[in-house]
């Protein structure tokens, strides 16, 4: 096990490394930073525009090996991701982003598991029952609306609230506001200011895992072997919990742990709509800007999610089925 | 759970059915699933219910069961120690099933649970009845289990996950658990239908076994009339729904009356005699469900169905002068009073003389020739490299010799090599050893686009299962006219041919329009005969062509088969594990076992004379549709299973489960086990690769 583990991550740091590299090029040929200075009205001096652009090891003038060879010593000597075009750190605006995007993430990716795989199960149990149809309706509508809908009917719903009550209740933007150093009220504070983004994405989330676990056990429901637990003498609910439930979930499982890198860069909608400095805004932001080291960063970063992603997925499912040997 | 053995009192009834009923609500309509079923099961005893797909035999015993989909409408009694089973409730049920009712299902590969050990799953069957059991009582009961259904080392299989055992290994857990807390019923589904035939006779020894030693009354639902022959005592023959002759086995076979029954067994070719005449198919196909005809189902098929036939349906009434026998038919008393059988209802056809009919076999020109060939494939292991690890001779040493007109089968167990072997010659490609020759031709030799297009020509390929070998978007003209256009025939001429091949294979030329889901399983596997005959081959390669067909519609094909055969010369190379198939089809026969040819030679001198121990045990294990023939016959019965293919076998690869090695002295033995069988003629048509055959 330990061994099969060491010899993936050394498989997969060797995958990183080319991913990696190979973005830097692709990136550093396609993105024009120096256009940033350019249409830039007056236009700085072409000396001072070089010298910016050498200084955060951006300039199309420099060989690209040797770019390359400067920002992956930065990178390896002293964990330095390089700068923006506007000469700011990519490491400081990343480490800074993902703690608004952990915060963001995290309470509305588990709801979303378990609040869908519970309905997945509860609907596909009832299948074609009143509970399936209504839910399954829900579900199929919810689907359809485009993320920013959501987000935004939302936010309309809670300023309703907000007016009813006479009160800000709900906050709309951003993750925090309170600034003194009582524990208590921050929470508070960041409760009010989490619990509509988490909800929008919340949404959003279950109905994918809702829709695909009650097809996951509608498949094992109808399994031999759920057959042969029912001749055995175990009642439907029994058969299914205890043996269509346990293989159906091992497709949800490796799906979650695929999805852990979608879920940082792909808050993006949401992100924008509250306000929050996450990293999906900032992902959409680098690309716009020529930022070539802040799009590599990301990349950087969302391969290792989809890695961890992928190993934790080997994992449940060997954890979950033991056909799968890890060896 | 104290003394197994219970005394067994033979007329109590345990299970009365009367007027069962089953319909299920479909997109077409009601389906009439179950009209109408009436028996007692009594204690002790075996009831075979017979019937092909869609006869409703396995409704009847869901129904039984209780589990049957929540859209099935039950109806009449289903009596059960006095009380009536469709009354009770899914939790009422559910302490039945299991205890006092059990079942046995036809996929032992997808019955047991894949995450949970053998031991949790016998504990569950268990617990969820005995929640009192002590895990130490739990533990040896499932022992004993195990040890009754004949796993060895029971102690440490409890550990083992459903994925380390054999199809056959893993019926018997489920047997295991089925009499786990002695049943007073066990409904067996088809139990050893998916199995092969080695394995088959090993399972119903232990279902007999569990059968007396529980005293349960067995339910066994067969399609397969040679199983039934074997292990029944009563049996009730199901057509469309309805029972439509019921009797003791022995009445059944012998005497049947209704032309259904008759039909069904004269359908069914004898593995132990030889071919003595062609089959005789029941003509039609099964009854559709949900548009019921008038009168009696059977009626559009039946060859001396009369206008009351087709008016009303018939009862399933006693016989006057028989015991215990009854028959839904209303031609009855003519046919007990003017004694017809089989031969007179549907009358046999004389078969059509070959065209190499009188030309000895020596002069007939080879077809295929393949020599020595071997086929391996490599075995990698994990990690990035998938470094080969090792080999797999999934065909090892094989020859053979086709001429023309005539059919080699190749039998054996699954694993064997038979199906790759034939993917060895369709390939025509040079083989990993050896030599394989068509029509004189050097298949690794240099051939031209051309010349290698024609040798494809001469050769086609028929498939197990015609439903997925047909592409379901394809009108049957457009699946025709493929090859022939790749052979360039003009418009005009694919029509011409199509008409010929439509009429050749026994279709209505005018259905070509149709698309392949509107025939039916044989009607399909006539239209890939067609295909195949298309370019005017002289080898067939056939895969299993009737194992996916039910019995009736399975003659048919054969006979087609046959035919084209005696008139057109072609000759047939052709895989199946049904044996009695291959006795009436084949005229040479070659056994393999894991990639080896162990025994080959004329039909009738290998099936009446085997020589090597394998094959014996093989034919030993065929069940015979005549009951009177199995009570009275000894089987070998092989132990365990195919080895593992990855297994490195330096001497005879039967060696672990050969009965005649157990019986060698010990220098004899060591021969078997170091020095590998060449295949020697023992006879002037009779090959066979074994050191001691002479002593067997």
């Amino acid at each position: 096990m330990v061994k099969y583990l060491a010899k993936r991550v050394a498989n997969y740091c060797v995958m990183l490394f080319v991913a990696i590299s190979l973005t830097y090029f692709l990136a550093s040929a396609f993105m024009d930073p120096r256009s940033n200075y350019m249409t830039r009205n007056p236009r700085p001096p072409m000396a001072s525009i070089n010298r910016a652009l050498d200084n955060a090891n951006i300039n199309d003038q420099t060989p690209i090996l040797i770019r390359y060879w400067r920002w992956l010593t930065g990178i390896v000597t002293r964990w330095d991701w390089g700068k923006a075009p506007d000469q700011s750190s990519v490491s400081d605006a990343i480490v800074s982003r993902m703690g608004a995007s952990l915060q963001l993430v995290t309470l509305a990716t588990i709801l979303s598991i378990v609040i869908g795989v519970s309905i997945g199960v509860y609907t596909a149990i009832r299948q074609y029952k009143w509970q399936d149809r209504v839910l399954n309706s829900i579900a199929t509508f919810l689907y359809v609306i485009p993320a920013a809908v959501l987000a935004v009917g939302v936010v309309f719903f809670a300023i309703e609230i907000n007016t009813v009550a006479g009160e800000r209740l709900f906050f709309v933007t951003g993750l925090h506001a309170y600034q003194g150093d009582n524990f208590g009220e921050w929470f508070v504070d960041f409760l009010q200011h989490l619990i509509l983004p988490t909800i929008s994405m919340t949404l959003g989330g279950t109905v994918g895992y809702h829709l695909t676990q009650r097809t996951y056990l509608l498949d094992e429901m109808n399994a031999d072997y759920v057959r042969t637990a029912r001749a055995k003498g175990l009642t439907l609910n029994k058969a299914i919990r205890r043996h269509a439930l346990r293989n159906s979930l091992i497709p949800t499982a490796q799906s979650v742990a695929f999805s852990i890198a979608g879920v940082f860069t792909g808050a993006t909608i949401t992100e924008s709509v509250f306000a929050i400095n996450g990293l999906g805004r900032y992902f959409v932001t680098t690309i716009s800007q020529n930022d070539i080291n802040g799009t590599v960063a990301i990349a950087a970063f969302s391969g290792v999610c989809t890695l961890v992603g992928a190993l934790l997925a080997d994992i449940f499912a060997a954890w979950l089925d033991p056909r799968i040997r890890l060896n | 759970m104290d003394g197994f053995r219970k005394t067994v009192d033979t007329n109590e009834t345990v299970l009365k059915v009367r007027d069962l009923t089953v319909n299920f609500a479909s997109e077409a309509g009601t389906v009439h699933a179950v009209r109408g079923i009436n028996f007692d099961l009594k204690k002790g005893k075996i009831l075979g219910i017979v019937g092909e797909s869609g006869s409703g035999k396995s409704v009847t015993s869901m129904a039984i069961m209780g589990l049957l989909d929540k859209n099935a409408a039950v109806e009449g009694t289903i009596e059960f120690d006095g009380e009536n089973l469709l009354e009770k409730s899914d939790a009422q049920m559910s302490k039945l099933r299991g205890k006092r009712i059990a079942m046995i299902f036809q996929d032992p590969l997808s019955a047991l649970t894949p995450v949970y050990t053998i031991g949790d799953q016998i504990r569950e069957a268990l617990v969820t009845h005995n929640p009192d059991m002590t895990n130490e009582q739990v533990h040896k009961r499932s022992i004993e289990l195990l040890e009754m259904v004949g796993i060895p080392n029971a102690e440490q299989r409890l550990q083992s996950f459903p994925h380390h055992f054999s199809g056959g290994m893993r019926q018997r857990v489920v047997i295991a658990m089925a009499i786990a807390n002695d049943p007073d019923v066990i409904i067996a589904d088809e139990p050893t239908t998916a199995l092969d035939v080695t394995i088959q006779a090993q399972i119903l020894d232990v279902l007999r076994k569990a059968q007396k030693e529980t005293g349960a009354a067995l339910i066994f639902i067969t399609h397969d009339l040679g199983v039934v022959a074997s292990i029944a005592d009563d049996i009730i023959v199901m057509y469309a729904g309805r029972p439509v002759e019921q009797a003791h086995v022995d009445d059944i076979f012998y005497r049947p009356v209704m032309p259904y029954t008759m039909g069904l067994l004269g359908a069914v070719p004898r593995p132990d005699q030889a071919k003595s005449s062609r089959l005789v198919p029941i003509p039609g196909s099964p009854t559709n469900l949900v548009n019921l005809p008038k009168g009696c189902s059977f009626a559009e098929r039946c060859p001396i169905a009369t206008d009351i036939c087709r008016e009303t349906e018939p009862d399933l009434l006693d016989l006057a002068g028989r015991t215990d026998q009854r028959v839904a038919c209303h031609r009855s008393d003519e046919i007990i009073a003017q004694n017809l059988t089989f031969r007179e209802v549907y009358g046999v056809e004389e078969s059509v003389p070959s065209i190499f009919e009188g030309i000895a076999r020596e002069d007939r020109q080879m077809v295929l020739s393949a020599e020595n060939i071997t086929k391996t494939f490599t075995v990698n292991g994990g990690g990035f490299f998938r470094r080969n690890i090792g080999k797999v001779y999934a065909v090892n040493d094989v020859t053979i010799h086709i001429r023309e007109g005539e059919t080699i089968a190749l039998v054996g167990e699954s694993g064997s090599g038979k199906s790759t072997t034939l993917l060895q010659i369709m390939n025509l490609q040079a083989p990993e050893t050896g030599k394989i020759e068509l029509f004189g031709e050097d298949v690794a030799g240099k051939l031209s686009r051309k010349e290698r297009q024609l040798l494809h020509e001469k050769v086609q390929y028929v498939f197990q299962d015609p439903m997925s070998s047909l592409d379901p978007r394809l009108p049957i003209y457009d699946i025709l006219a493929e090859p022939l256009k790749v052979i360039g025939m003009n418009r005009e001429q694919i029509n011409k041919r199509i008409a010929e091949l439509m009429e050749l294979v026994g279709l209505k030329p005018d259905q070509v329009d149709r698309f392949p889901n509107q025939f039916s399983g044989g009607q399909r596997q006539r239209i890939a005969i067609a295909r195949a005959l298309a370019v005017n081959p002289r080898l067939i390669l056939l895969d299993e062509p009737v194992s996916a067909l039910d019995v009736s519609i399975q003659a048919g094909v054969l006979n087609l088969l046959e035919d084209l055969q005696n008139n057109l010369g072609v000759a047939y190379l052709f895989v199946a594990h049904n044996l009695s198939v291959v006795r009436h089809l084949a005229s040479r026969v070659a056994v393999m076992y894991l990639g080896h040819i162990v025994e080959s030679g004329e039909i009738s001198e290998v099936f009446d004379n085997p020589m090597h121990p394998y094959t014996k045990a093989l034919l030993s294990a065929v069940p015979v549709p005549d009951p009177q023939y199995e009570r009275g016959r000894e089987r070998i019965i092989l132990d365990g299973d195919l080895p593992s293919p990855t297994e490195e076998i330096k001497g005879c690869a039967f060696v672990s489960r050969c009965p005649l090695y157990k019986q060698l002295s010990p220098e004899q033995q060591k021969k078997c086990e170091t020095v590998r069988p060449v295949s020697e003629k023992r006879n002037t048509d009779h090959t066979v690769a074994c050191h001691w055959a002479t002593m067997a």
